[in-house]
């Protein structure tokens, strides 16, 4: 049986005869978190309001939870509960008011859901105070609270951190992370704010003029391949690792710097080892979320 | 559903729109009832200062008609049906006299009547398209159209909690201009009326006045028959003021779309009366409470009948179009 919560297939769309999205597919396990990453204009937000059924696909189907967002659109969005470049909210209204709305358009939502959403983003203080005297964070949280009260298995969260403090991004990421760790909500951020990113998520998808171009965990991603052996003759180790293993490695001080292949690296260190190197160190070298994204979105004009 | 029309009105009621409106009709309805008022004491004087006398005496001049109806009733060479419409103005002038009430004194139910006929074709259009016009726009630029079409609810439903939360609001908008009219009015003028009778049902045949069908009828079911019509040409400018709300992206825009068709379609009527084509216009038709005075007839073959089918063609047309577009429609805000 599939499991996943949220299945992206073959999504493409055209507006006004421009093909903004070209064939986008990817899905999202519970109780994952996938960042969505991409520079502007790559239909990054274009995918996100396909997938909660704010604009219709030219053609593929978007799935939650098993069901179609195109035939069993209902079903299929009482799961989901998103932020879509938000938070938008009844300025008019009070923050309280603004949940309670929303709450009567699903079923079964009832005034403890709302309490503990409230209680969740930390609200409790002002929620009976008119939106429109509210600051842009304490507005994000009552977004994520509306995102919320109806108990959904999938988050989808376009720019959560706008206009958040640096402590305020630091509990939305925990609020975040809890829900998915606690209640195996998955969740799929979008957002430019890649450290962040790469703090929250495990997985990571990045899509460019159209396409996804890389989708992996984020550790594989990170992974560069690059090694450094910090060790008592990196000379002869140089010569060791060109005759045995076919590898080119660079010298610098008392370190030695090579790509290998993951897979093969306990191999070389256990023949390092037995060769009588005393090795001190051995780093797998990582790059930054930013610099992939940098490389792989290169040459980029809109 | 209930929920989400509940919602529906409750927005309307939080964006302050009746206090709004209310004020508006407040002070219009104020000054007209206050100018009749003083028209209508200022005529009095005139009238004594030129006869002479000291108090008005209608008494003598409704005798005065009374007396010459009569005296041609009795004449042989008029025919039946005129006979019958004199018939009924002495009935109706007798109760004046029996009842001792001055025909021409300003009444609540006259005043309430004369306001809803003046202001169907523009004013009160008007007041609805206020509080129409946002419905659907507001939404849009305020961006919450997103949180209200990314809930476990089809769109379908969303537009119907808007439509018929409008329709509630529309009826509630009639009975307030009724009462309030009535209420303003009754201030100034101190007199009620509504059990006056008065003349009314005729119509239009082979181009002559035709009144063998005019009945006597009070005044409080004259009112009545006024207000349904103005509740039914409400309905009709709500679902049209929606449609425009929906496909325009502020309500500003909306209102001005909407009092050009207005203002516009009284031009047309004025200019072009005798082109086929603009008795097709949904503002043409407007003026429904105008047929039952008998000659109107605005552009040649338009009748009672025919205005209100035109009038719920436009309005089934406008919420067909309303339904299809905001199902279809990709929200990029």
């Amino acid at each position: 049986m599939d499991t996943s919560v949220l299945k992206v297939s073959h999504l493409k769309k055209l507006i006004q005869k421009k093909l903004i999205i070209e064939d986008v597919s990817f899905d999202i396990q519970a109780g994952e978190i996938v960042g969505f990453l991409g520079p502007n204009g790559s239909g990054k937000t274009t995918t996100l309001r396909m997938i909660v059924g704010l604009s219709t696909p030219t053609s593929g189907d978007v799935e939650i939870c098993g069901y179609s967002l195109k035939k069993e659109f209902v079903k299929a969005m009482s799961n989901v509960g998103c932020i879509i470049e938000g938070p938008d909210l009844y300025d008019y209204m009070s923050g309280y008011r603004n949940l309670e709305l929303l709450a009567s358009m699903s079923k079964d939502v009832t005034k403890k859901d709302i309490d503990e959403a409230v209680a969740l983003v930390g609200m409790e203080n002002r929620i009976h105070d008119k939106v429109a005297v509210y600051s842009m964070g304490m507005k994000q949280r009552i977004g994520l609270a509306q995102a919320l009260i109806h108990k959904p298995r999938l988050l989808i969260l376009d720019e959560p951190t706008n206009g958040l403090d640096p402590q305020g991004i630091h509990e939305f990421r925990e609020i975040v992370k809890n829900l998915a760790r606690e209640k195996n909500i998955s969740v799929l951020i979008s957002s430019h704010l890649i450290s962040e990113v790469q703090l929250m998520c495990d997985r990571v998808s990045i899509i460019n003029n159209g396409r996804i171009i890389r989708s992996a965990s984020i550790d594989d991603a990170l992974v560069t391949g690059e090694v450094v052996w910090t060790l008592d003759d990196p000379q002869k180790a140089q010569l060791l690792l060109k005759s045995t293993f076919k590898v080119e490695a660079a010298i610098a001080g008392h370190t030695l710097r090579a790509t290998v292949d993951p897979e093969r690296l306990s191999e070389i260190n256990n023949t390092l080892i037995a060769s009588g190197f005393d090795i001190t160190y051995v780093e797998h070298k990582k790059r930054t979320l930013e610099d992939l994204f940098l490389s792989l979105t290169d040459k980029h004009t809109i | 559903m209930i929920a989400l029309v509940r919602n529906e009105v409750m927005k309307i009621l939080l964006k302050k729109k009746m206090p709004l409106i209310m004020i508006l009709l407040l002070i219009f309805v104020g000054l007209l009832s206050y100018g009749q008022n003083y028209a209508y004491e200022r005529n009095i004087d005139q009238f004594e200062a030129e006869s002479g006398e000291t108090a008005f005496d209608w008494q003598g001049l409704t005798t005065q008609r009374l007396d010459e109806l009569e005296e041609r009733s009795q004449n042989e060479a008029i025919p039946g049906e005129v006979r019958a419409s004199f018939d009924r103005e002495i009935e109706q002038l007798n109760y004046f006299i029996e009842n001792d009430i001055n025909p021409v004194t300003p009444t609540a139910a006259k005043f309430n009547v004369s306001f809803a006929e003046q202001g169907i074709t523009l004013f009160i259009p008007l007041l609805i398209a206020i509080l129409a016009a946002d419905l659907v726009s507001s939404e849009f630029s305020r961006k919450t159209i997103k949180i209200l079409l990314t809930r476990a609810v089809p769109r379908w439903k969303v537009l119907l909690s808007k439509y018929i939360a409008l329709l509630i609001m529309t009826t509630l908008l009639v009975f307030i201009i009724g009462i309030t009219t009535t209420l303003v009015s009754y201030l100034f003028f101190q007199e009620w009326g509504f059990s006056e009778p008065i003349v009314t049902g005729f119509t239009l045949f082979e181009g002559t006045l035709n009144s063998d069908s005019t009945i006597l009828i009070p005044r409080y079911q004259y009112t009545l028959l006024i207000y349904s019509l103005v509740w039914f040409v409400s309905i009709i400018v709500a679902s049209i003021t929606l449609l425009i709300s929906l496909i325009v992206d502020t309500s500003a825009s909306a209102i001005g779309i909407l009092m050009a068709a207005l203002i516009g379609g009284q031009f047309l009527q004025f200019f072009l009366s005798d082109w086929e084509l603009v008795k097709y216009f949904f503002v043409t038709n407007l003026d429904l409470t105008r047929y039952l005075t008998g000659s109107y007839q605005p552009v040649e073959g338009m009748s009672l009948n025919f205005s209100i089918l035109i009038l719920s063609v436009w309005a089934i047309g406008s919420i067909a179009i309303s339904f299809i577009v905001f199902n279809r429609r990709d929200v990029l805000v």
